[in-house]
């Protein structure tokens, strides 16, 4: 069953694309709106799926024996990547390319930052082997 | 979350449009641009909802 929602989402998608080429035409400042929506109603559709695929991964990482901070952090920044992507590509689409841009680079500063303890965990690993 | 709300902004959209111009053909300028003003806040409150829902969801899923 679970793999008869991708006919769902595309389904969605295209219906968006024609919704918002028709929208765009009469009220041109009611497209974004739509696209915005469409972008939503699509990501709350797969959220289930990540839940599982997280919870997954969860389990690997408790057999690693690692630190559960890293396994957190990674998953930030992951969440960081998924919500720059998503306000980026409305800001191309309503064709204001630079905002994209400026978010993109938010985005990026925020993932390094958020990505300093894994460094700093990984120097020291390499201060412990140097002798 | 299915697609029904995509239909709804759109079906708002066309009677913002319908309206409005019905406003203008007989002559209330003024009142065709606050029909049109109001039928984008509607569909902006319902599409803020729904973003608030996914950053919800987004803030759950990934520990942050």
């Amino acid at each position: 069953m679970k793999r008869m929602e991708i006919f769902k989402i595309v389904g969605i998608g295209l219906l968006t694309c024609v919704v918002a080429t028709l929208i765009k035409q009469i009220r041109p400042e009611f497209y974004i709106v739509v696209i915005l929506s469409g972008s939503v109603v699509i990501l709350m559709m797969i959220v289930n799926e990540l839940q599982v695929l997280f919870d997954y991964f969860l389990t690997i990482f408790g057999q690693t024996g690692l630190d559960y901070e890293l396994f957190a952090s990674i998953l930030k920044i992951l969440g960081v990547g998924y919500l720059t992507e998503f306000a980026s590509g409305i800001c191309v689409d309503s064709g204001n390319a630079s905002i994209g841009d400026k978010i993109i680079l938010a985005g990026k500063v925020l993932i390094v930052v958020l990505s300093l303890p894994i460094i700093t965990s990984l120097l020291d690993i390499i201060i412990e082997i140097l002798p | 979350m299915d697609y029904s709300v995509i239909m709804k902004i759109a079906a708002i959209g066309i009677l913002t449009a319908v309206v409005s111009q019905v406003l203008k053909n007989i002559g209330k300028d003024e009142i065709a641009t606050f029909a049109t003003l109001a039928g984008l806040i509607i569909v902006l409150i319902m599409c803020v909802n729904m973003i608030s829902e996914l950053f919800d969801t987004v803030k759950l899923l990934f520990l942050m």
